[in-house]
């Protein structure tokens, strides 16, 4: 009995070349096309019309000399598997997911340490000290940021405590000195603009030789929400901080000031 | 696709030589089709040297439920015959399908072709056939 089946366009065209044998089916379009069409009349009267042609090419004699000779395939390279084999082999896809992931921390760890920069220790205690701090326990100063070098230096001796000429021209609330539990002087400056707080403190020294240890530019840190964004001046690290991120900062040291 | 045992053994017999003469200089076929691939071009050369088929437009029929009882009476030869003279790449497509030893992603890696071209050549080759079925055996038909 057939079926009244629709088939579509991309079906008969599969099944004009549907192999005589299912298990010379190795397409899963030509599978689905097969499964639907399995009860047509037209795709019986194809298979069978098959079936008699491919019945009569195997009566075809094959000449004795040639099935004598050595199978085919002793010429024939061994196959090697595809890649996909490689890729669908838990062995292989485990090694391979561990390889990714060993690379990605590599990496991680690569950017991190070019990241790292002398004082950088510091300026991460710093950003929890300014993460806990409120502007009422400094002592209220108003001026301009870049005021307070004088300011440092006439009262608590610090020399080079400079706010640089980035940040020099912010409103201050208030400032402190205070020593840290390594003992160093730290400069901490609250100003109006964004409650960003500022530090200053000595920058890292070689314990061998006692020299300051250079890093160029502005480097990041952050921690906890907070980014201080740090810079290297004669011997003292500035460093302003916010809570956020480092586009909050990015403007002002981007700006080009003497 | 030749229609010719000799022709056909040259052909086997040029192609295992080639195939050993490459494993020999340590480069064998990496191809797991590489056989069938070299004695379809073999053939396909051979084919030439001899007398060619004119282009015709064959006439096409439906293909007749009774038809299996049709190609039983047949002589191998007759279909040999009728296969070697489709032109290419339908006599490739033909043969090579008939032969029944090949999946479906072989047979379209063999013949070079892509699902809808080989399709059309099989789906025309057995129309073709069946009316040339019909004109050889006349009185077999309902």
């Amino acid at each position: 009995m057939s079926a009244v089946v629709q088939l579509s366009r991309r079906d008969k065209m599969l099944l004009h070349c549907a192999p005589m044998r299912d298990e010379r089916v190795d397409d899963r379009a030509l599978r689905t096309a097969l499964h639907h069409a399995r009860r047509t009349e037209q795709f019986a009267v194809q298979q069978s019309f098959d079936k008699a042609v491919a019945a009569l090419v195997q009566t075809i004699p094959i000449p004795q000399d040639i099935t004598d000779w050595i199978p085919p395939d002793t010429f024939i390279a061994p196959a090697r598997p595809p890649w996909k084999k490689y890729a669908q082999n838990p062995v292989f896809l485990a090694t391979g997911i561990a390889a990714i992931v060993i690379a990605v921390i590599l990496i991680f760890q690569l950017i991190e340490r070019l990241n790292r920069f002398p004082g950088e220790p510091s300026a991460l205690r710093l950003l929890t000290t300014a993460s806990s701090n409120k502007s009422m326990m400094l002592d209220p100063v108003k001026t301009e940021a870049g005021r307070l070098g004088d300011f440092f230096f006439m009262k608590h001796r610090l020399v080079h405590y400079d706010v640089p000429p980035e940040f020099a021209d912010l409103k201050t609330i208030g400032c402190r000195v205070f020593d840290d539990e390594e003992g160093q002087r730290i400069a901490q400056v609250w100003v109006v603009e964004k409650k960003m707080q500022f530090f200053l403190f000595p920058a890292e020294r070689d314990p061998k030789t006692g020299k300051v240890k250079e890093f160029l530019g502005w480097r990041y840190v952050n921690q906890e929400r907070w980014t201080g964004v740090v810079k290297k001046q004669g011997g003292v690290c500035f460093m302003a901080a916010l809570r956020g991120s480092e586009k909050d900062l990015a403007p002002y040291v981007s700006k080009k000031k003497e | 696709m030749l229609a010719e045992a000799a022709k056909a053994q040259e052909v086997f017999h040029a192609t295992l030589r080639e195939a050993a003469q490459q494993a020999a200089d340590g480069e064998a076929p990496r191809d797991r089709l590489w056989f069938f691939r070299n004695a379809r071009w073999r053939c396909l050369e051979a084919g030439e040297q001899g007398l060619q088929a004119e282009d015709v437009d064959l006439e096409e029929e439906e293909l007749a439920k009774d038809a299996p009882s049709q190609i039983e009476k047949l002589e191998p030869q007759q279909l040999a015959t009728w296969i070697s003279g489709a032109p290419d790449p339908q006599r490739t497509a033909l043969a090579l399908f008939y032969i029944d030893e090949f999946n479906h992603t072989d047979l379209l890696s063999v013949t070079e072709l892509k699902p809808p071209e080989l399709s059309k050549l099989l789906c025309d080759g057995r129309r073709q056939f069946q009316a040339w079925l019909d004109t050889t055996m006349p009185g077999s038909q309902p």
